[in-house]
């Protein structure tokens, strides 16, 4: 019998082990800075990170940081630089390995959507969303320039649409060789890892598949949760459960419990 | 030598800002430095219609939007991290009653240096192909977006990328940690995008949480991100970036941060908010008691305490400031 854990521990255990150890990694803050620094405790001790307002060498104190350039993450810093450095010389220059971005909503080719809510599409006015979200952040930069990029995002109907409403950080755009067309040095989305499964996109269409589920959640309840007509890859299974060791790991990380809550 | 640049909070709201003025400030992502004291500040002084550049919002523009004095804005990332949604800047948004411009944390930065460098634009390899480059704010009938982020052609590979257009703006509020009376400034933690404003601002106003002698900047050169110069004014005064933090210096007042961003949430929250904590003191010392001199001596003794040691034996006592900027308006 293996220890109980969270919905929310399952996606930042799958998302660290995307991580691979001696890898140049940005993270964001809150869930995705505790997936990378996951698998820095874990599994990938050599992995650099940095924050995207040129934080190096740190890990958090006393909590998840507040922000990417709070105290808890400047305490034991190496290096404290900027964002032009951070997000420009190490990601947009396509020296960066891997990054983590969250979504409010993404779509079958992975775009993300952090900037709003619309009642339907926006049209040709820019109107003002009835909910205005946070915008793109670095995450756009990261999408854009990043070797490759994992989205972590809680897996609902509401947040994975057909076609994102707004695209505020680039996926694959509308799928194919569509994101060619702009040239970026980054690769694009290789993961979206949600509280109920990995999606990963197809090698030619770029469209995201199922690639596997959790113990507690099967193929039908990831599909009933997809708002687009979800295809499986025939190599799709069973992730395998957090072992005893990433679940300590995990939670010496996660000092405040903030992925405990159910 | 040069001479002293120190003046009150209030002549500098006073000599260097106006209504509709562009003006820029909050160093950082929200819970990072800014210079919020100046923006309270503006408040005070009844400064409207402002043009705020922020390379991410801060409580500084949340609190500027949700009081109604911001009409235009333009920013990397629109949230308070951590703490949520800012409320203030959502409300003026989906109100309609401020126009935010879209872009990413990269985007504000590279337009600052191409403010500073001269330049008549700056390449963009991020933003394009999204809809920051096709959708904008400030000219919302356009689709896409001709003006924003224009398609050019790389004259060397023929790929087509973006044009970001440079920044200049008016004036800018820059907070940082030392400072000497003529502007030399040291900042303890990331720079995010001070450095790149600091050169893009047609003038620079620096806050400081504390004043140093020369002779710290003269032992620590290398670390003097925004020399003289640069610099139209320096401006005194402690917990500058509160309830935000200032690494080094003290710790988010993390209780304040959810109670503000609550109260910025409504109208009435708002105007509670300025009588209580924008127009209730009327020097330093009230504006410390107003924050509680428990909060101030607790948020002083953070982890990141140690940043400021070697700094400390040049750090001026608040009466000696005041005697320099009394015989600096004598």
């Amino acid at each position: 019998m293996s220890t109980p854990y969270t919905r929310q521990e399952m996606m930042a255990i799958a998302t660290g082990r995307e991580i691979k150890d001696g890898e140049l990694a940005i993270f964001g803050v809150g869930l995705s800075m505790l997936a990378g620094y996951f698998a820095q405790e874990h599994h990938a001790p050599n992995v650099r990170a940095m924050t995207e307002g040129g934080v190096y060498g740190s890990t958090p104190v006393g909590g998840l940081p507040w922000g990417i350039e709070c105290n808890r993450i400047s305490s034991n810093a190496t290096s404290f630089t900027s964002a032009l450095d951070a997000l420009g010389f190490l990601v947009a220059s396509g020296r960066c390995d891997v990054g983590i971005i969250g979504a409010a909503q993404v779509d079958k080719f992975g775009n993300v959507n952090t900037t709003g809510v619309w009642d339907g599409e926006i049209g040709d006015t820019y109107r003002t969303p009835k909910t205005r979200l946070t915008g793109a952040g670095g995450a756009n930069d990261i999408a854009c320039g990043a070797g490759r990029v994992v989205i972590m995002v809680t897996h609902e109907p509401k947040r994975f649409a057909d076609k994102v409403t707004y695209v505020s950080s680039p996926g694959y755009l509308e799928g194919g060789e569509s994101r060619a067309r702009h040239g970026f040095v980054g690769g694009g989305p290789s993961a979206i890892v949600t509280t109920l499964g990995i999606l990963r996109p197809h090698p030619e269409t770029k469209e995201f598949h199922l690639d596997g589920w959790y113990a507690f959640s099967s193929p039908e309840e990831i599909r009933a949760a997809t708002g687009w007509d979800l295809k499986t890859f025939p190599h799709a299974g069973v992730i395998p459960e957090p072992t005893a060791d990433e679940l300590a790991a995990l939670r010496r990380v996660d000092v405040t419990g903030a992925l405990r809550k159910q | 030598m040069s001479s002293s640049k120190l003046i009150s909070l209030s002549e500098a709201v006073r000599r260097f800002t106006w209504d509709g003025m562009q003006y820029a400030s909050g160093a950082a992502l929200p819970v990072g430095s800014d210079a919020i004291a100046f923006g309270r500040e503006l408040l005070r002084q009844g400064r409207r219609d402002l043009h705020a550049i922020f390379h991410c919002n801060t409580q500084q523009l949340n609190l500027l939007a949700a009081a109604g004095v911001v009409s235009k804005a333009e920013c990397g990332f629109s949230g308070l991290e951590v703490f949520g949604f800012a409320n203030g800047l959502r409300r003026a948004v989906e109100s309609g009653q401020l126009a935010l411009e879209d872009w990413s944390n990269l985007a504000i930065p590279l337009r600052l240096l191409g403010g500073a460098l001269g330049w008549p634009f700056v390449p963009a390899t991020v933003n394009i192909g999204s809809d920051i480059q096709t959708r904008s704010a400030f000219a919302p009938d356009q689709f896409p977006a001709r003006d924003k982020i224009p398609s050019v052609t790389d004259p060397f590979s023929g790929q087509t990328i973006g044009a970001f257009s440079p920044l200049k703006p008016d004036v800018a509020a820059i907070h940082v940690t030392l400072a000497d009376v003529q502007g030399n400034a040291i900042m303890l933690g990331t720079e995010w995008s001070r450095f790149e404003l600091s050169r893009a601002a047609k003038k620079v106003v620096v806050i400081a949480d504390a004043i140093v002698d020369t002779d710290c900047m003269r032992q620590f050169p290398n670390l003097v991100r925004i020399p003289d110069i640069l610099v139209e004014a320096v401006v005194y005064w402690p917990f500058a970036a509160w309830p935000q933090g200032s690494p080094g210096m003290y710790d988010v007042d993390e209780e304040h941060m959810r109670l503000m961003n609550k109260a910025l949430g409504t109208a009435e929250g708002t105007e509670a908010y300025v009588r209580d904590y924008v127009t209730a003191y009327t020097d330093l010392d009230s504006y410390l008691d107003l924050i509680g001199r428990d909060t101030v001596a607790r948020l002083s003794q953070g982890s990141t305490s140690f940043l400021l040691d070697p700094y400390r034996r040049w750090i001026k006592s608040p009466q000696e400031v005041a005697t320099l900027i009394q015989k600096e308006a004598a």
